[in-house]
């Protein structure tokens, strides 16, 4: 774990997962963008007024036997609702998300997709061909807008990043995420999984239950 | 609610009331109570009935409503919590829906668990299923999957449901909150599908298709989980409801189909062993159209311990008839067992050209005869012959006959039970299907 010092506040970072490369200060909330061993403030993150969901940073979970953490997270909107991206990772070089929307829990890998298709030609029900990983169908196509980050991502997820988040499923509970952003595409696969299968441990108490 | 075992493991249960959220309705400025912020998107006015969005930061109103006359209570109140499937559920939202075409309705519940998520109590006529929404998509039969077509089969996780119904559906009236902008009035197509005590269940708007698993909840565990001081009794029967006289007809067809097979079996396993030994073959000489008294057979041997004996009669009958009276006869214990037999034969024409009846033999069978030494006392008479000469008839006696009487008695009374469940699972069936636009129990000529 690399552990460096708020250029704002000067309260220890740390970075879990040498990928990632964004981080909220968890004292003083300012967003830092991390190069090699500098961290630069780029602003701050908003609290958020009202977030009710299981999970929290430092959640361990169970995937195919192994722990993974939680250790950051980006909450995103779209017109019609909101859903948490939940960045996990295991003890080696390993990370995965957590995706939570309407108590539904999709866990899925990165994945270097090729030759994916132009976004503005996307339609609902449309094939993708994710080669070795199979063909996908197109349920979803959201235009979406970064509206929480914190902990550590592997990515700059200010506030008001915006993205396209198209959702795909496969075969039984296989699933894909591609996600078109300014700068990049990337593309998840994974499948859903019920909440007991993760055997989650450290979750965020809620109130009243 | 602390110290509940199915909520996950958690650091310090908390044992404070739900953080609600409070505010004053844009439309009537009543007192609005959101239970889930950060869940729900949208809230019904307990004063107004307007339904507002509460992901918009002006609380914008989705359907405007003032002082709506409230046509449905629910039978679980809103925030009442229960235990349903090892999970505690709070009741937050309410809706009635129907068919559009048949104006048709039932009410549905939204349940919430933070950790769990959504479910659904949809009750229809007393009748109560617990829905959940899955991401799976079934396949169907169908090369062309429409939605609710009739003959359509789907399969999913080694269930096939069938198409029980289709049809519009829309929504009349909601109370409470929800994880979607809900609209009155707002229409989806839906399709049932069943594999009792499951269903499955397809709604399709523009936007999306939403798929669901459904169960059977029977109302008195509705009651038990939610503390209820009462629920209506179920009318008729659900499209889900558990098939007990069809499990208990599955049950005792397979008991049925292997006694039968047993039976059988054995059947063919003592025909194949019997000895079939024949012990005396006896010519006797009668009258025509006269009687032949007090004949009396050598002594024969039936071996074995006990077994049937089968006694035929031959004898050149034609127009005519012959009868024999007798008994068989243990000549050690004089133990008798008597007999008689006739044995006819008719031919002729007529208008409807020629015809025959009767035979010239018969037989007969007496069970259970112990093994010993026997002879038969015969007394013969016979009618009908043109001449009066004598003439020869045959008797023969055979030990260890193969029977089929038992059997098939056996096989008959074994099948009465079966048959009554049989047709009670099809009554329940009839009965369950006649709720159903695909109605297999009804031809489709109507």
């Amino acid at each position: 774990m690399l552990t460096l010092s708020c250029p704002s506040c000067g309260a220890n970072v740390n970075f879990q997962s040498k990928s990632s490369v964004f981080a909220v200060c968890s004292f003083c909330k300012s967003s830092l963008v991390r190069q090699d061993m500098n961290l630069d403030e780029i602003g701050k993150i908003a609290d958020l007024q009202d977030d009710l969901t299981p999970f929290q940073i430092g959640t361990t979970g169970m995937y195919n036997k192994e722990k993974f953490e939680i250790i950051g997270r980006l909450k995103v909107g779209y017109k019609d609702g909101f859903w948490n991206e939940w960045f996990t990772a295991f003890g080696d070089e390993r990370v995965a998300w957590l995706a939570e929307a309407q108590g539904f829990l999709a866990f899925c890998y990165p994945y270097e997709a090729t030759d994916l298709p132009e976004v503005k030609t996307l339609k609902i029900g449309q094939a993708v061909d994710l080669k070795e990983k199979g063909i996908y169908e197109i349920d979803d196509i959201r235009v979406v807008k970064c509206l929480f980050s914190e902990g550590e991502l592997p990515f700059d997820a200010v506030q008001g990043r915006k993205s396209t988040s198209v959702d795909l499923t496969g075969f039984e509970q296989e699933m894909a995420t591609i996600e078109y952003a300014a700068k990049e595409t990337r593309t998840f696969i994974g499948h859903y999984l019920d909440f007991d299968d993760f055997q989650f441990k450290n979750l965020r108490p809620i109130d009243g239950w | 609610m602390a110290g509940n075992a199915d909520i996950p493991d958690v650091p310090n249960p908390p044992v404070t009331k739900p953080r609600v959220k409070m505010f004053a309705c844009p439309n009537c400025g009543g007192s609005i109570t959101l239970r889930y912020p950060g869940a729900s998107m949208s809230v019904v006015c307990e004063n107004c009935q307007s339904i507002i969005d509460v992901n918009d930061e002006n609380y914008k109103i989705l359907t405007k409503f003032f002082k709506q006359a409230k046509p449905f209570t629910p039978l679980i109140p809103l925030g009442q919590r229960g235990s349903l499937k090892g999970k505690t559920w709070e009741v937050i939202g309410f809706m009635a829906r129907s068919d559009v075409n048949s104006a048709y309705f039932w009410t549905e519940y939204l349940l919430f668990n933070p950790y769990y998520g959504y479910r659904w109590l949809v009750e229809d006529k007393g009748h109560w299923n617990f829905i959940t929404t899955i991401k799976k998509k079934p396949e169907s039969n169908l090369r062309v999957a429409g939605i609710g077509v009739m003959g359509e089969v789907l399969t999913l996780d080694g269930k096939r449901y069938k198409v029980f119904n289709s049809g519009r559906t829309q929504v009349d009236y909601v109370i409470g909150e929800f994880y979607w902008r809900v609209v009155i009035g707002s229409q989806t197509n839906t399709a049932d599908y069943i594999d009792p005590p499951f269903m499955l269940s397809c709604e399709k708007d523009a936007s999306e298709v939403v798929w669901s698993t459904g169960e059977y909840i029977s109302h008195k565990e509705i009651k038990k989980a939610f503390k209820l001081d009462k629920v209506p009794d179920p009318i008729g029967t659900a499209a889900t409801e558990p098939p007990r006289a069809k499990e208990s007809w599955g049950k005792m067809g397979m008991l049925w189909a292997l006694f039968l097979a047993f039976i059988t079996c054995a059947q063919i396993w003592l025909s194949g062993t019997s000895p079939y030994e024949v012990a005396c073959d006896y010519r006797g000489i009668y009258l025509q159209n006269g009687k032949q008294n007090d004949q009396t057979t050598p002594v024969f041997t039936l071996e074995k311990e006990k077994s049937n004996v089968q006694i035929t009669v031959h004898a050149p009958v034609s127009n005519s008839w012959f009868y024999i009276s007798g008994e068989l006869v243990n000549n050690t214990t004089g133990a008798t067992y008597p007999f008689e037999r006739t044995v006819e034969y008719y031919y002729g024409t007529d208008s409807d050209g020629a015809w025959t009846e009767g035979s010239s033999e018969s037989a007969l069978t007496i069970s259970a005869v112990p093994g010993g030494k026997y002879y038969l006392n015969l007394d013969t008479e016979s009618g009908g012959y043109a001449t009066k000469y004598k003439d020869q008839y045959n008797l023969k006696v055979v030990r260890g006959v193969p029977l089929y009487d038992n059997y098939f008695w056996f096989a008959f009374f074994l099948s009465i039970l079966p048959l009554v469940s049989w047709s009670t699972m099809r009554q329940e069936e009839a009965s369950r299907w006649a709720n159903s636009d695909f109605n297999p129990y009804v031809s489709s000529s109507e």
